[in-house]
Order: C-alpha cells, then structure tokens, then sequence
C-alpha cells in the first residue's frame, strides 16, 4: 500500500508497472482503517488475530464493501 | 516460555524500541534455548502475527529493516511496512506522530502529521493487490 500525491500518480505507478487499479482512499479513510485495524493491544495475552468475519466486518464498519476488500 | 509471551515481547521492545528484539536478546530475556525461540517464531509466522526470516522481519505495523516509510514518535524512530501500517504506528501507539515517506510514482517526498487522534496529509492511498490475496506474498504486499 502505498501513498501518492493524487489519483494521477497511482494511474502513471498502474500504468508503469502494468497494474490494474486497486483500490484508492482518502487519508482520512486510511487512518480511520488504520485507528480500527490496530486498536487492540498486540502486548496483551489475550489478542489473536481477527476472523474472515470480523475483518469483512471492520472492512464494512468503514464502508469497504466492494469486491476488491472481500476475504472469501 | 509460551508464544503468546513471545508476541508479547517482540511487540514490547518494538513499540519502545522501535526495532523488533533478536533471538539472541530473547534467548537471554526468557532463559531459554535459541532453538525454542525459533520454533515459538515459526508458529508465530505460521500462524500469519508475525514475518520471520531467522529473525522478525514484520511484526505489523512495525519493519524490523528499513523502509520508505519513517515515523517518528514520541522521541522514537519506526520503520513501517506500507503506508496503511505507516498509519498503523501512532493508532497501535496511540500517540502523535509524523510520518516521512515519498510519492510512489514520483518520489517527491511526502508528510503526514497525527496529531490528536487526526491525520492531516495531502496524498492518497492505493491498494494495490485485493485483500484475499495479501498473503500470497506479504512482504510484496
């Protein structure tokens, strides 16, 4: 995942590396992924990673619903 | 020692540190053999909490080497793993923070600043790869 100065650049980085277009989001979309993606403590003994349904969930929570965020 | 006190530490020393302990260090921390550390890691890696080549390498959000991706928080320099993780820092940490990264097409460098729970930046962010494919190649991810 990487950051751009605008959806101009990530066509140009698609096009050089013969990509397809992924997926684009705001910063502010990316922190409020980031703030809902790491929000547990990684430390405590009780965290495990999250399930297929609880990521697609969290993914949801944050409107990520296109094909592209599904797990399955 | 169990791998969930595994975990525990490489996040420990990581989030104050800002680089994942080695086994050497964990051997002496826990008391116990390098081989049992390295099984409790390949379980860990296996398992999807951790990258591990002999050493940690990812311990998401944090890079065990460096990136293109510099935060800088709390008095403390990160190296993430992708923008997303970059991001990731200061919510794991739950502390301001600026991160220092480049275009990925251009390379003009690029900042972003959390400050109270607010990113503040002008780029935007691309995924390249769908998620149910991330762990295909992580590192490329």
């Amino acid at each position: 995942m990487l950051y751009f100065r605008s959806e101009e650049h990530v066509d140009r980085w698609c096009s050089a590396w013969r990509l397809d277009r992924g997926a684009v989001m705001t910063l502010d979309q990316g922190w409020r992924l980031a703030t809902a993606w790491f929000t547990e403590d990684r430390r405590a003994p009780e965290w495990r990673r999250r399930t297929v349904d609880e990521i697609e969930q969290l993914f949801g929570g944050i409107g990520l619903t296109s094909p592209f965020w599904s797990l399955r | 020692m169990n791998d969930d006190q595994v975990r525990a530490r490489v996040y420990d020393v990581t989030m104050r540190s800002g680089k994942p302990p080695l086994v050497a260090e964990m051997v002496a921390h826990f008391g116990v053999s390098a081989a049992e550390v390295a099984e409790s890691l390949q379980r860990l890696a296996t398992g999807r909490v951790l990258v591990v080549r002999e050493e940690v390498v990812m311990a998401a959000p944090f890079s065990a080497v460096a990136t293109p991706f510099v935060v800088d928080s709390g008095g403390v320099s990160y190296f993430a793993n992708c923008i997303w993780d970059a991001l990731g820092i200061p919510a794991i940490l739950q502390r301001d923070a600026e991160i220092r990264t480049s275009c990925g097409d251009c390379g003009t460098g690029m900042t972003v600043h959390v400050e109270n729970g607010v990113a503040h930046g002008d780029g935007v962010i691309h995924f390249a790869i769908p998620a149910r494919q991330w762990w295909n190649d992580i590192v490329f991810t």
